[in-house]
């Protein structure tokens, strides 16, 4: 290649090509307006739902509402002793037994399952803690087990 | 049409939600609350920044994560001891003891999840003596139970059977 048709080319990239002097800190600063232009990750609901994403957001949901109401059982107990409020369990006999059949065995699965679905959820989340069943077949087989004694353990304390 | 300043990314052709709309999307209970702005790409600083690990702590880290372990181990046969030799005062208050600890380090991770220090700032303490507090609210609560009743187990069964 001639000279004269390097620099012919030389001319032709430098005209293609801006740049622009900035110092370090303008860098910096254009690399964050450049951030904010960014698409923003999208959340959970993009997700088709699976097995492993239901059942560890059920093992929360459950462990919440059953310690939640656990919390208002013992400060119930405390806020009514402390102001001398007429409470026990008979009182909660009481309502429950005055409750219509259909609402008494709605309430009753509505404890039955979610504790039955936490027990065993968290033993195989034990399971896995012990470095066992930490693999993609291993976390379904698991997880199918999990709602098989689900289903049963639950239909047991809330129907027999 | 991409305008040159938004294909080097100095400019947005998308329609971003004005801070207005994308407020009345937020649940009614935290729409009042102010967050700390975060700075775009959640990045402090800059990525080359070397990483300052959090100083150690006695109660977390991996003594925290083994004795919620252990805690959750000694839950499982206490959990089903009820059911195939009938409660006791010492299984149900041991239970019951350990519950309330299970309760509480999962509260805990549902504050740190969801009420994160970095986006709601000293709220994430408030929350945090908020769950201490009923903790031990409800620890005396049980102290109640335990001596006054049955226990927990003996409340629920009787409820069962009501």
């Amino acid at each position: 290649m001639s000279a004269s048709r390097l620099s012919a080319a030389r001319v032709l990239l430098a005209r293609s090509v801006s740049t622009v002097k900035a110092s370090h800190d303008q860098e910096n600063e254009i690399l964050i307006a450049q951030r904010k232009n960014r698409p923003v990750s999208p959340h959970l609901t993009i997700y088709q739902p699976q097995l492993t994403m239901v059942l560890s957001s059920f093992h929360r949901i459950t462990g919440v509402a059953m310690a939640g109401a656990f919390y208002a059982l013992t400060c119930g107990y405390a806020a009514t002793s402390i102001l001398n409020i007429p409470f026990d369990a008979s009182v909660l006999v009481g309502v429950f037994a005055s409750l219509p059949v259909a609402v008494k065995l709605s309430a009753k699965a509505l404890m039955a399952y979610p504790f039955a679905f936490h027990f065993g959820n968290g033993i195989r989340h034990l399971v896995w803690d012990f470095g066992k069943e930490l693999s993609i077949p291993g976390v379904y087989r698991t997880g199918y087990a999990v709602l098989a004694v689900t289903a049963v353990f639950g239909s047991y304390l809330a129907f027999f | 049409m991409l305008s040159l300043t938004s294909r080097i990314g100095l400019s947005s052709s998308r329609t971003i939600l004005s801070s207005q709309t994308a407020a009345l999307f937020r649940p009614i209970l935290i729409r009042g609350i102010k967050t700390i702005p975060q700075p775009p790409g959640f990045i402090v600083g800059t990525v080359n920044d070397a990483y300052v690990p959090p100083p150690p702590h006695k109660l977390e880290g991996s003594l925290h994560w083994t004795s919620e372990r252990l805690v959750a181990i000694g839950m499982v046969p206490l959990a089903l001891a009820p059911f195939i030799t009938g409660t006791s005062s010492v299984i149900d208050s041991t239970f019951s003891a350990l519950l309330l600890y299970h309760c509480y380090a999962g509260f805990q991770s549902c504050i740190i999840d969801y009420i994160p220090r970095r986006v709601y700032g000293p709220l994430h303490n408030y929350a945090m003596y908020l769950l201490t507090f009923g903790t031990g609210v409800a620890g005396y609560g049980l102290y109640q139970i335990e001596s006054k009743e049955d226990g927990v187990a003996g409340i629920i069964s009787k409820v069962w059977k009501a």
